[in-house]
């Protein structure tokens, strides 16, 4: 069975979602979450002597950004259900307390394979992680898969 | 390990033992903006959706392998710049679970060491699998 859908949707952007402030507090409460220890993240004389030179969120705090309503509905489903398969994160530039955070997300690709278990379908949704600089901090590839 | 210098391909990294217990699922949860998400909170309510209780979301899973990494790194003053996880099966809080990976390679100029990591349970079972890439600073 073929994967049906509107080639147009590659590519497309879904939206920009309103800047978000990242707070120390949030980055308390996530690294408590985790079990984060590491002073680059709590300690002002520690970060500076860290890779980055400056207080910073974890790395992985960056999957905590919400995309907008429009993500889940403008991502195609195929088959029966789906489920999320992983993440593929580029990490760019730290995110620190203060910042104001957009994302912008499009289909990077669809695509059909067969295995031994079947016809099975894969959609990464790329999302473009920035902050108030316009600097990209990350992408985040989403990537989700199901039967068809 | 101070240097890329002193890492070798086939180095350990963990195994680190990992219990989740609920509230700590929740609090990340509550961190993350997934307070609202039934199948990372109540039992109940995931059964419902045909899972076997509430599962750590997948990524809480990222944010755990991605503290492996960090904490192998820092010694070397290290960035975590490239992470890929696959979620193969879901991961259960209350179970005794560990987190562990080796070197898969070393890239003297580009200075950047390649990692496999995953998070098995009991059985023995990867429940998730990743990639890293940590990139190091110059040469002293």
């Amino acid at each position: 069975m073929a994967l049906d859908f509107d080639p147009a949707i590659i590519g497309k952007i879904f939206e920009e979602t309103d800047p978000v402030a990242v707070s120390a507090q949030e980055i308390r409460d996530f690294c408590a979450a985790v079990g984060e220890n590491n002073p680059w993240y709590t300690d002002e004389d520690a970060a500076r002597k860290g890779p980055y030179g400056e207080l910073t969120a974890p790395p992985l705090f960056v999957l905590t950004f919400r995309n907008g309503r429009q993500f889940f509905q403008n991502i195609p489903r195929f088959g029966k259900g789906g489920f999320d398969a992983g993440r593929d994160v580029e990490f760019l530039k730290p995110v620190r307390a203060g910042d104001q955070i957009t994302l912008v997300s499009h289909v990077k690709e669809i695509y059909e394979k067969t295995g031994r278990s079947g016809a099975m379908y894969f959609v990464t949704v790329r999302s473009t992680v920035k902050n108030q600089n316009n600097e990209v901090v990350a992408h985040i590839d989403h990537r989700f898969m199901g039967r068809l | 390990m101070r240097t890329l210098e002193e890492i070798q391909i086939g180095d350990n990294i963990g195994p680190e033992p990992l219990f989740l217990e609920k509230d700590r699922v929740r609090a990340y949860c509550n961190a993350a903006g997934l307070a609202g998400v039934p199948r990372f909170t109540d039992d109940e309510l995931a059964r419902k959706e045909g899972l076997p209780g509430m599962i750590t979301p997948g990524n809480m899973s990222a944010a755990l392998i991605g503290k492996l990494v960090t904490d192998w790194a820092r010694p070397a003053n290290a960035r975590l710049i490239r992470l890929g996880t696959t979620y193969r099966s879901p991961v259960l809080p209350e179970h005794h679970l560990s987190l562990q990976g080796f070197v898969t390679q070393v890239d003297h100029g580009e200075r950047t060491a390649e990692l496999d990591i995953w998070i098995e349970n009991e059985d023995g079972d990867r429940l998730v699998t990743a990639t890293a890439t940590v990139k190091f600073p110059p040469k002293a």
